[in-house]
């Protein structure tokens, strides 16, 4: 039943992704991201991961999806099927590059998964038997040992917050070459 | 140009909260005063003869049409909602309507028919409601249109009370 | 026999949600109209109280129109995006604790006791705002997308001021578990609900009522509708059993919303003085409190004007989510030192 699950979530997950860049309109590609990232959280959900799948679920499908679909909206991309024959199919160059880029990464990726050793069972829960409840487990690693990375990442977090809030704001304070920005764009 | 100073909202209007509690109390309130609803096919307005409804003919006591087919009615009509065939008759008025069709699809109630009525024919009733599922259904025939003098009597003494005046 | 009993409950705790939302429709009428000192529809059935079959029934036999133009796929998913988030959510919400009836255990009366309960509805409920994206970006219409954008732009900025309330509930009563949070309240003396605790108790009763305003898009928060600017908003275009969805899933948030508050700060299930009430007295009390927010919603809706779009973003980001932060801290705070 869980290997049945599991094939299943893979499954969407991996054919999600490939909508993704199939997809001529970007809306449905937003979309297609969306149900990928179900099918992780799914995944999780079958590691026993209950708080990594919810998480997976609130901010990349409750909030980051959102922005994204709100950009890919608020942009004027035009009419997808005029855009694809303009652009016409992808230029040998790109091709090869991306079937690169695509090629090792998964190279890197088989090569760690076969390297790994992977603890038995894969999915049901990957605590030991009655001992850490999976939340308090995680809470307990990521403010004990992981603690200093956890703060790291959250300063990392702050400081691009930051940047961006002034990146913005230079923009605002001169209005009129902003205003003119947006007319010429 | 009008310049609309505003008040400078105090502490307690700028938290928002106490004010908001406020309306929901209103509205509270309101939920337990009497209704104003009036249930309208079951419970109908009140009429006084004042009320001016749908154009009728009147029939008078001895049981015949008082309208003598003068067309003064149709020819004041401003929608042109009236018809009228006159035919001879052997009461002393001499005329009659064979036919008078009023096309309540086309009337605007607005009662000039009553004013133009030399012979005290046609008066505006207090029946108000007009609806039908047919066009063919709204265009009233003599039939539908006559009324006995009686049910008009307080209208008709309102218009000749009116028509003193002048 | 398990299998059995979580259908029953399923069947049960889902016949209630979609019965509260149907009487949520009449409500909603019924209540306006009382407070505008009218009566309210009273002529299907007995006082009024069928017309939300009739308006069913209606729903079901209206013409179904899609707009010239529209992406037909993604405008049949948004109807169902909305609906769906906001009925999975009433799964985790506990109505009872130990519940037998004709002598058969049926445990714990919901559908499923997750760890992260708190965590699973405040996913979900971030799913929804797709329904009014999705559905107003597919419509092909300027008042749809502008009613779309909205909505997510609104939901997306207070989910942020709802996370860190329900999290100062979390820091109370030290777990995610819905149930857990209600066994920490239910201990027969009604001030240790969580509305209770000092300062940040009503502090976070208040903000998460209104954020939840926000969440469900009710007055006077309603931007995707915003019917004198937008027509209707992102359901402009929608018609027949799609608008119905839509509305289906509005009331269906509301109605989970509600039993979240409950949930979360007024105790659940946990009756005054009655530590161990039995079950019936338990659901009894959940859904009066429960009701009181769910007329709350409707109270409010029918009181406050609408406020302006940069007035919302203003109160969400510049005063809610520092309340709420502030709240949070002030909670750790408590908790440290008591």
């Amino acid at each position: 039943m869980v290997d049945l699950l599991f094939y299943v979530a893979a499954g969407v997950s991996v054919l999600c992704a490939l909508g993704v860049v199939v997809s001529a309109n970007p809306v449905q590609s937003v979309m297609m991201l969306l149900g990928s990232f179900v099918g992780i959280a799914l995944i999780y959900l079958l590691a026993g991961f209950q708080f990594l799948a919810a998480i997976q679920i609130l901010v990349y499908g409750g909030a980051i999806m959102v922005l994204f679909l709100f950009v890919v909206m608020l942009l004027n991309q035009g009419d997808p099927v005029v855009l694809a024959r303009e652009q016409g199919v992808l230029r040998k160059e790109q091709l090869a590059v991306g079937l690169a880029v695509a090629g090792s990464a998964l190279a890197v990726l088989l090569v760690a998964v076969v390297r790994t050793d992977l603890p038995r069972p894969i999915f049901g829960y990957l605590w030991p038997e009655g001992g850490l409840d999976p939340l308090l487990g995680m809470a307990q690693a990521m403010f004990g040992p992981y603690v200093l990375a956890f703060e790291g990442a959250s300063v990392l977090l702050l400081a691009t917050a930051v940047g961006v809030m002034t990146l913005a704001k230079r923009q605002r304070s001169t209005p009129v070459a902003a205003a003119n920005e947006e007319v010429s764009a | 140009m009008v310049v609309v100073k505003r008040r400078e909202l105090t502490f307690w209007e700028r938290i928002y909260l106490p004010e908001i509690f406020r309306g929901l109390a209103i509205t509270f309130k309101k939920m337990f005063e009497p209704r104003v609803t009036r249930q309208y096919p079951e419970e109908t307005l009140p009429t006084t003869e004042v009320t001016r409804g749908q154009p009728r003919l009147v029939v008078k006591d001895d049981g015949n049409i008082a309208c003598v087919s003068c067309g003064l009615c149709e020819a004041a009509c401003p929608a042109y909602a009236i018809t009228i065939d006159g035919q001879e008759t052997e009461r002393f008025i001499e005329r009659e309507p064979e036919r008078f069709e009023i096309n309540m699809l086309r009337c605007i109630l607005c009662g000039f028919c009553e004013e133009a009525c030399p012979k005290e024919a046609i008066f505006m009733s207090d029946e108000l409601e007009l609806a039908d599922t047919t066009r063919q259904g709204l265009v009233y025939d003599m039939k539908r249109l006559e009324r006995p003098a009686s049910t008009l009597k307080p209208r008709i003494d309102y218009v000749r009370r009116i028509n003193e005046r002048w | 026999m398990s299998f059995v009993i979580i259908l029953i409950k399923g069947a049960l705790i889902y016949g209630g949600l979609l019965g509260t939302a149907a009487a949520m429709t009449l409500a909603e009428r019924k209540v306006s109209a009382w407070m505008q000192l009218r009566i309210g529809p009273n002529r299907v059935g007995p006082g009024g109280l069928l017309q939300p079959l009739a308006d069913g029934i209606k729903f079901i036999f209206k013409e179904e129109v899609t707009p010239d133009g529209a992406n037909k796929g993604i405008f049949r998913l948004g109807p169902i995006m909305a609906a769906v988030p906001a009925m999975l959510t009433i799964a985790v919400i506990p109505f009872a604790g130990e519940t037998t009836i004709f002598g058969i255990d049926f445990g714990l009366l919901s559908l499923t006791d997750l760890d992260i309960g708190l965590l699973f509805v405040l996913a979900l409920s971030g799913l929804s705002v797709y329904g009014g994206i999705l559905g107003g970006w597919a419509s092909n219409s300027k008042y749809s997308l502008l009613g779309g954008l909205r909505a997510s732009a609104q939901m997306v900025s207070y989910e942020l001021s709802l996370i860190m309330t329900a999290l100062t509930v979390v820091a109370l009563s030290g777990s995610m578990n819905l149930r857990e949070i209600v066994e920490v309240q239910n201990t027969g003396n009604f001030l240790d609900w969580h509305c209770f605790t000092p300062v940040v108790g009503q502090v976070g009763l208040i903000l998460f009522v209104i954020t939840t305003f926000a969440e469900t898009n009710r007055h006077p928060f309603d931007f995707a509708e915003c019917e004198p600017e937008l027509v209707g908003g992102f359901h402009t275009e929608y018609s027949s059993m799609k608008f119905a969805l839509f509305f289906l899933g509005e009331y269906c948030a509301m109605t989970v919303m509600a039993c979240l508050t409950t949930v979360l700060f007024l105790g659940g299930y946990s009756v005054p003085f009655w530590e161990d009430a039995p079950w019936i007295v338990q659901v009894g009390t959940f859904m009066t409190k429960t009701a009181f927010f769910l007329f709350l919603f409707i109270w409010v809706r029918w009181t406050l004007p609408r406020f302006r779009y940069d007035q919302l973003m203003n109160l969400g980001w510049k005063v809610f989510f520092p309340i709420a932060l502030a709240n949070l801290l002030l909670a750790g705070a408590v908790i440290s030192l008591s």
